[in-house]
């Protein structure tokens, strides 16, 4: 068969050695290489979207032989839990770099160190095999730690480094999970089919093993208190690698919590779930009060990133204490909804507050003022995925964020408590909106330019993306909801 | 042909068009609201014969979207049209020389479209959506003049406040939907299964905030920042309407507990915001006080039990309510102001308007033959026939003299005192518009007979009921006519026009603490990004100590044991010199040190 998985992961990669091969021409090709590469890669995630998943298990499998004497191996294939996540990957990279056209500084080792990301990402989210998993996992942070100290704004150096500590010290438990499921599993294998087959640890050892897995994966996510280098990341990445850290390298986090924690230790987990769930409903509603109490827009969305993360943590542990497999599918389709929801509003978000800062050289609500009537577009845009944001029916939040309420008055009725977490996340999007656009124009923003053609294009996509997945969220959900019907309890 | 789908589509198709097109926003504006009137006029006949509708629609797994025409809800789009429209025809005079038409437009029928959805929605989740989508299209159409200082504040406030009540909805209708595994609001609806008091109780919360109830009113007077026709639509068939509309639906299954919470609610509500409409400086902010006193009438009517009294109020008060409001913009435009200071004598500038304000005022007073007379008349009936009759009669029996009084100042006041007519701009159309909605006003209850046959509920009216009612508004009339305000409340004025609030009301008791959290966590965090960044700090020191360390001791120690093997290098080198005993005496030794150190390891553990 036409091994597209392959060719879409690796495209990236390709470009990257196209643009390190042509180093000495214009930043406009490295660009262009960049624009194509990605382009092409979006058209695979399509293709692949068009073959589609079956229900249950993995699909559009690819497996070549790599160190067959420890039993890893080149295995990579989607389900209808990565399948989404891919077609998101692709379509903010491709964005990201409509975007960052305008860049001129460095831009040959920008593209690359981007490309190299994307082929990392789309590798977390199509890999089989843990050995890879792990590679790729680790690969993306070092290039997002170097687009951070790159290309970051003031205190870019401190930022990055606190982002690589953090998630490099958190990702070693993860090597010690899985070397412990390698060794509980007979035959040998690093196969992730096999060890979500038939779990390969039990009893204590499973305990600890899951243990590792939400270490690592609640600093990825990341999860109250571990998630200190988010708002400091955020704020000093450029605009393009807050979009990707926000926008992709966050679900990395409930992807693995999923994938790993859920699937390959199911017992441990359920056993561990109410914990989990009370550290996602904590981080959901202090994520929202923390974002409410900021003053620098970035970090205030920053800061709700953690509340909607929140949410998917509740949901995962919600659908590992449901009984009934209708609820459990229930949960779980709300928690991938909700990272693909997330991913295109908060990639819109900070775009928009890239482009805003880009036009003023502030991010601080209190210089900000009366700006929609000086900058319509780019006002009217932040104001959709704003309401977006904060969890308004019609647009992408809703269905996903209802979905995972339900289901949690339905097993957990308490924990439903974090529905505060909408009306305080309207509080701040509101306060924001009317610090920054509403009100009069204060004399130094009056003949600010608006939306230019690139960042149109960079912004259109994903709003309209955000209506159509609230509108009429059936077409990803159909996809998503294969898998987790047939998802073993 | 579906009759359903062009109610909801024509006035969204017409947003859609205005903001592509950009021009003649006026005419498509028009077209799609009159379409969705026609569409639900024909969908009103077609129920009348006996046919119902239904769309489904996909939603979410095992939760398709649904809407339903039945009886009620046919009836209830009918109103908003109807009404929408007459708003739209004043409209297009009242924003005649705004720069922004197109935004105005567009935003107004989106309003409508997602009016519609509400009163059309046969699941919960649409219900929801259309529930918080109508929040949001007001905050828009109330924050419309959005560069004018403190726009932005209220329209924030309704927000913010609509939503905070609608958590009373999300979780209510979890509840609803797990207890029947099912959104269809007619199958959580059915039969005699009654649902729990919670349920009832959030449901109430939520119906408050939409509907402005004590203590949730303040946002609604507030919102008086947008323009007018915005207001009148607001307050008489769609946002404030919604609450009302949600508590007629679910009242057959709210225990009785929770239904004698909702009749307290609006009993109360209706005499405080009674209160403070006597009291209020503002024509418009009066209104205002005023619709959230009408709307706990209707509440007042659920409570009893009697929810076609409360559609009843609910469809008079809609056409009286924009009567009304639609006359105050005429006012405004003239004299550039709506406090009542301003527009003394206003009403001999505009005699024809300022009659039609008068029909509207006495209907809303509850005089015959006018329409308010006949569902005032349903509702006090209601409340008479109550199980908690001692209780909700004399609220809605104050609240209606209440009514009587502060629409009698209102009318001394515009009435009395200079005229110096301003020049009003679009007052054709303006005028084309009040004229329908005052018709309707004043004719409306002759229809109220037939509705009441057709829907298949009598109404608990008894004489005392009318007697009762009718001096309770003439005697308030009187009142509010003849005696000053401040005189009527004596020490209590100033609280009164403060809206009776308690200890700061919501800012200070809910407001400023969630506030206080917020930058409490914010310093926490800034203490915990210092703590890591301290952490890594000490962490490089320590890197730092280890460098000078491992130059000056490590690599020493390095070197002396690299000199130290040496010499010991010599040493042993001395002691294998080849004598077999020497060299088999130190294996033995070896293997019993060796074997020693496993089974101590063996023992230990």
């Amino acid at each position: 068969m036409f091994p597209l998985v392959t060719i879409t992961l690796f495209l990236p990669l390709v470009g990257a050695v196209l643009v390190l091969l042509s180093r000495s021409a214009p930043a406009r090709v490295a660009h262009t290489i960049a624009l194509i590469t990605s382009a092409l890669t979006l058209g695979g995630a399509l293709w692949m979207w068009s073959r589609g998943v079956q229900a249950g298990g993995f699909s559009q499998l690819e497996h070549f032989t790599w160190m067959p004497s420890i039993g890893a191996a080149y295995r990579v294939g989607v389900d209808g839990i990565s399948l989404p996540l891919v077609l998101l990957t692709a379509l903010l990279f491709l964005l990201t770099f409509i975007y960052s056209t305008k860049l001129k500084q460095r831009a040959h080792a920008f593209v690359v160190l981007a490309l190299l990301l994307e082929t990392a990402s789309i590798g977390v989210f199509t890999a089989l095999d843990a050995i890879l998993f792990y590679v790729f996992f680790e690969l993306s942070l070092v290039s997002m730690y170097f687009m951070i100290a790159g290309w970051g704004h003031e205190d870019r150096r401190r930022a990055a480094l606190m982002f690589f500590l953090y998630t490099l010290l958190g990702s070693l438990p993860l090597l010690l999970a899985i070397l412990g499921l390698y060794l509980g599993s007979t035959p040998h294998t690093f196969d992730m089919r096999t060890w979500i087959a038939h779990p390969p640890l039990a009893g204590t050892a499973a305990m600890l093993a899951m243990i590792a897995m939400l270490i690592t994966f609640a600093v990825k996510t990341p999860v109250f208190p571990l998630h200190t280098w988010l708002p400091a990341a955020h704020v000093q990445a450029p605009a393009a690698g807050s979009v990707l850290l926000a926008g992709v390298m966050l679900k990395f986090g409930t992807y693995g919590l999923i994938r790993f924690a859920l699937q390959m230790t199911p017992v441990a987990f359920h056993d561990a779930a109410v914990v989990v769930l009370i550290f996602g409903v904590f981080s959901a509603i202090y994520g929202a009060f923390a974002a409410l109490g900021q003053t620098d827009l970035k970090r205030l969305i920053a800061y709700t990133s953690i509340n909607h993360m929140g949410y998917i943590i509740a949901a995962v542990a919600i659908a590992s204490l449901a009984l009934n497999p209708r609820l459990r599918a229930l949960a779980l389709d709300g928690a991938v909804l909700q990272m693909i929801s997330h991913g295109l509003v908060t990639g819109a978000l900070f775009f928009l507050v890239g482009m805003l800062q880009d036009r003023t050289d502030t991010r601080e609500l209190g210089k900000l003022g009366g700006l929609l009537r000086v900058v319509p577009v780019l006002g009217w845009s932040f104001v959709i995925a704003a309401f977006a944001s904060l969890g308004l029916p019609g647009l992408a939040h809703f269905p996903a964020e209802f979905q995972i309420f339900l289901a949690t008055l339905r097993v957990e009725p308490g924990a439903v408590v974090m529905i505060i977490g909408i009306v305080i996340t309207a509080g701040l999007y509101l306060k924001a909106i009317g610090q920054a656009f509403l009100g009069e124009t204060p004399a130094q923003w009056r003949g600010l330019r608006d939306l230019r053609t690139s960042e149109l294009l960079t912004i259109g996509p994903l709003l309209i993306l955000t209506v159509l997945v609230g509108i009429a969220p059936a077409w990803l959900l159909n996809v998503i909801h294969l898998t987790t019907m047939a998802l073993q309890p | 042909m579906n009759l359903i789908a062009p109610i909801i589509l024509a006035p969204l198709a017409a947003a859609a068009v205005i903001l592509l097109l950009r021009r003649a926003s006026t005419v498509f504006a028009l077209a799609g609201v009159v379409a969705s009137l026609l569409s639900s006029a024909g969908l009103l006949m077609a129920v009348m014969h006996g046919s119902s509708y239904q769309v489904i629609m996909p939603g979410l797994p095992g939760m398709p979207l649904l809407l339903l025409a039945g009886r009620l809800t046919a009836v209830l789009a009918v109103v908003v049209a109807g009404i929408g429209a007459l708003v739209f025809v004043y409209a297009i005079g009242y924003m005649k020389e705004d720069a922004e038409k197109v935004r105005f437009f567009a935003l107004l029928s989106f309003f409508v479209a997602a009016m519609q959805t509400l009163v059309l929605a046969g699941d919960w989740l649409l219900f929801l959506s259309a529930w918080e989508l109508i929040g949001f299209s007001s905050y828009l159409l109330i924050g419309f003049w959005f560069q004018r200082p403190g726009v932005g504040a209220s329209a924030s406030r309704a927000f913010l406040y609509t939503r905070t009540a609608d958590l009373g909805l999300y979780v209510a209708v979890f509840l609803l939907v797990a207890q029947h595994a099912d959104t269809a609001i007619a199958t959580t609806l059915a039969g005699n299964n009654p649902t729990t008091v919670l349920a009832g109780l959030l449901l109430l919360i939520a119906a408050m905030g939409k509907s402005a109830q004590t203590p949730l009113h303040d946002w609604l007077q507030r919102a008086m920042v947008g323009p007018t026709p915005v207001s009148a639509l607001l307050h008489s068939a769609t946002l404030v309407a919604a609450g009302a509309i949600l508590m007629i639906r679910v009242v057959p299954v709210l225990p009785p507990e929770a239904r004698l919470a909702v009749g307290l609610v609006g009993g109360v509500t209706t005499v405080v915001t009674g209160l403070i409409a006597l009291a209020e400086a503002d024509l418009k902010r009066m209104l205002a006080a005023s619709t959230s006193s009408q709307y706990g009438l209707m509440l007042v009517a659920v409570g009893a039990g009697v929810p076609l009294a409360a559609l009843l109020h609910l469809i008079a008060h809609a056409a009286i309510k924009s009567s009304l409001f639609l006359g105050a913009g005429v006012f405004q435009h003239s004299r550039e102001d709506t406090a009542f200071t301003n527009l003394r004598g206003v009403g001999r500038d505009h005699a024809w308007v300022f009659s039609g304000f008068v029909v509207a005022a006495l209907a809303l007073a509850g005089i015959p033959p006018l329409s308010g007379f006949f569902s005032k008349d349903a509702v006090i009936g209601a409340a008479l026939a109550a199980e908690h009759a001692y209780l909700l009669a004399p609220l809605a029996l104050a609240g209606t003299l209440l009514t009587g009084a502060y629409m009698a100042r209102a009318l001394r006041i515009l009435w009395r005192g200079d005229t110096h007519a301003g020049h009003v701009v679009g007052l054709r159309w303006m005028g084309a518009g009040i004229a329908g909605v005052v018709l309707l006003a004043a004719v409306l209850g002759a229809t109220f007979g037939a509705l009441e046959e057709w829907l298949g509920a009598a109404l608990p009216t008894t004489i005392l009921a009318q007697v009762s009612g009718l001096s309770a508004a003439l005697i308030g009339l009187a009142l509010g006519w003849l005696v000053p305000a401040p005189r009527l409340f004596g020490p209590l004025y100033r609280w009164a026009q403060q809206g009776f609030t308690i200890a700061g009301g919501i800012d200070a008791l809910i407001v400023r603490p969630v506030l206080f959290i917020a930058r409490l966590c914010a310093r926490f965090e800034l203490s915990l990004y210092t703590g890591v960044l301290a952490i890594g700090r000490l962490g490089m020191t320590i890197a730092r100590a280890a460098r000078c360390g491992d130059e000056q001791g490590i690599d020493r120690a390095i070197f002396a044991l690299a000199h130290g093997s040496r010499r010991l290098g010599a040493r042993v080198a001395a002691l294998q010199d080849g004598l077999v005993h020497h060299e088999l005496a130190l294996a033995v030794i070896g293997t019993a040190l060796m074997l020693a150190a496993l089974l101590a390891g063996v023992l230990y553990f």
